[in-house]
């Protein structure tokens, strides 16, 4: 195994910055943005070998979702809702590309969010609502997981 | 902003001022959409020594936004002529070959700043009082007419219902630009929402467009200047009163860290004499947070694409978690 590992090297690189640069700053300002340049190497070693699984549980649930989504889809996207099968049938065009490339990713995050605008919007019917509203669910405990949920105050 | 240049500007620009010295000039941390430097101008006078503590705002390589340094300042000038609190705009510098960019020179007002919600540490006493001037000054900014102060340039709404049209579409426009291509199914659905419910003011004020805590010198006599008025414009008036108040600058039931909400909303009647509309207040909440994550991405994409170096900026990505829980609860989206 090779050494320093990247997250040992973050978390070095941090010490860096804390225990010699900032010491050596008599700007408060430069101090202020080798703070901001410590912490983040702090989340960047907490959270860089996490990246790769955020994404895919993200992509396997877009896939999911847009799968269950053309499945309600004769039943319940009916008449004035033709732009939602339209967005449904390029989400799952883009879901069935393996492995899918960063395009094919937004591709279905487009379609998901046309959705999301449709639930604002009260366009969907109940049983097309319930499987976005929880596919947001899922989506935004993921974000908050993986990002932080940071409090301003 | 360097030390030669800025003294030789202030030279020009004071050709009475004899013995004119820069002194102290850093950059400090304040105002993130713009480069701020601090420092004391001293001189003399008709044989008698002056000194004056100013800031500098000069316009970033890229960040928070992008808005125009002169708009600034004469916002800045009318917000003074009219009494308002906040420092006096001294000096406008249009032409990037002075110093690079454009910039302007201010007073620099004393007091400490919060960087989100009113800090819980403080006195009690001083939390209120700070309250009572906090909405004080906002129902003085709305008072005013801003024809009488020549402020038209920000863009007269063409009808009642443009103001919240015209808002939405600038952020959704600039949310656009700075996405990277990426979809925020949150936001997406927040900016379609708000197209597609736009309120109808009773009246266009001048509009703070960043009133909040964070935004305001203090010491602990109480509020002594409202900063950072590049997002100024004409508008509604719950535009404002729905950013203070919006639950991102500090959790729990404490409006802007100062009081409780529903105390602030019955404070904010009372100092204006108006009452609040309750379908309006909320459309702004949520154009507050859909708003405030555009300029996060904004600062994000800058960073990402090399616009600007703040190490900052990356931070706000984190930001967006927050913004977006609170509009999928708004929205009904969970």
């Amino acid at each position: 195994m090779l050494r320093p590992t990247i997250r040992e090297l973050l978390t070095s690189l941090q010490g860096t910055v804390g225990g010699i640069l900032i010491p050596e700053l008599t700007s408060p300002y430069a101090q202020g943005q080798a703070a901001y340049v410590a912490a983040m190497l702090a989340r960047a070693a907490a959270v860089y070998d996490r990246e790769d699984d955020y994404n895919a549980a993200e992509l396997k649930d877009l896939r999911a979702t847009l799968a269950a989504l053309a499945r309600l889809a004769p039943k319940h996207l009916g008449r004035g809702l033709g732009d939602l099968k339209k967005a449904v049938a390029r989400g799952l065009k883009a879901a069935k590309l393996n492995p899918p490339d960063h395009s094919d990713h937004r591709a279905m995050e487009a379609a998901i969010s046309e959705f999301a605008a449709a639930l604002a919007l009260g366009r969907l019917d109940d049983a097309v609502a319930r499987l976005m509203r929880a596919y947001l669910k899922r989506h935004l405990d993921r974000t908050r997981e993986f990002l932080g949920n940071i409090v301003m105050g | 902003m360097d030390h030669p240049r800025l003294t030789e500007y202030l030279k020009r620009a004071m050709p009475h001022a004899e013995d004119l010295r820069v002194a102290g000039l850093k950059r400090i941390s304040g105002g993130s959409s713009r480069e701020t430097y601090a420092f004391e101008l001293e001189w003399n006078e008709s044989g008698q020594p002056h000194s004056r503590p100013l800031i500098g705002r000069r316009d970033p390589t890229g960040g928070l936004l992008k808005s125009d340094r002169e708009r600034e300042f004469r916002v800045l000038e009318a917000m003074y002529r009219a009494g308002l609190r906040v420092p006096e705009p001294l000096y406008l510098e249009l032409d990037s070959s002075v110093m690079d960019r454009p910039f302007f020179i201010m007073h620099r007002a004393g007091g400490r700043t919060s960087g989100g919600a009113f800090p819980e540490a403080e006195p009690a006493a001083l939390r209120e009082k700070i309250a009572n001037q906090f909405l004080e000054e906002l129902a003085s900014l709305q008072s005013l007419d801003y024809r009488a102060l020549k402020l038209e340039f920000l863009g007269e709404p063409k009808d009642p219902a443009d103001s919240a049209r015209a808002q939405t579409a600038h952020w959704r426009e600039i949310y656009d630009r700075d996405r990277m291509g990426e979809h925020y199914p949150i936001l997406d659905a927040a900016f379609a929402w708000l197209a597609a419910n736009p309120v109808v003011t009773d009246r266009v004020v001048v509009v703070h467009g960043d009133y909040r805590s964070g935004n305001y010198l203090y010491d602990d006599n109480g509020m002594l200047a409202m900063l950072d008025w590049e997002m100024t414009h004409l508008g509604d008036p719950m535009e404002d009163l729905a950013w203070a108040s919006m639950m991102f600058w500090g959790r729990g039931e404490f409006a802007a860290g100062l009081m409780e909400r529903e105390a602030f909303y019955r404070l904010y009647e009372e100092k204006t004499g108006r009452s609040i509309d309750r379908a309006r207040l909320f459309f702004y909440q949520v154009l507050g947070n859909a708003k405030m994550a555009t300029i996060c991405l904004t600062g994000v994409c800058d960073f990402t694409q090399g616009r600007t170096a703040d190490a900052q900026m990356p931070f706000l990505e984190q930001l967006l978690a927050p913004l977006c829980d609170d509009l999928a609860l708004q929205l009904r989206l969970i």
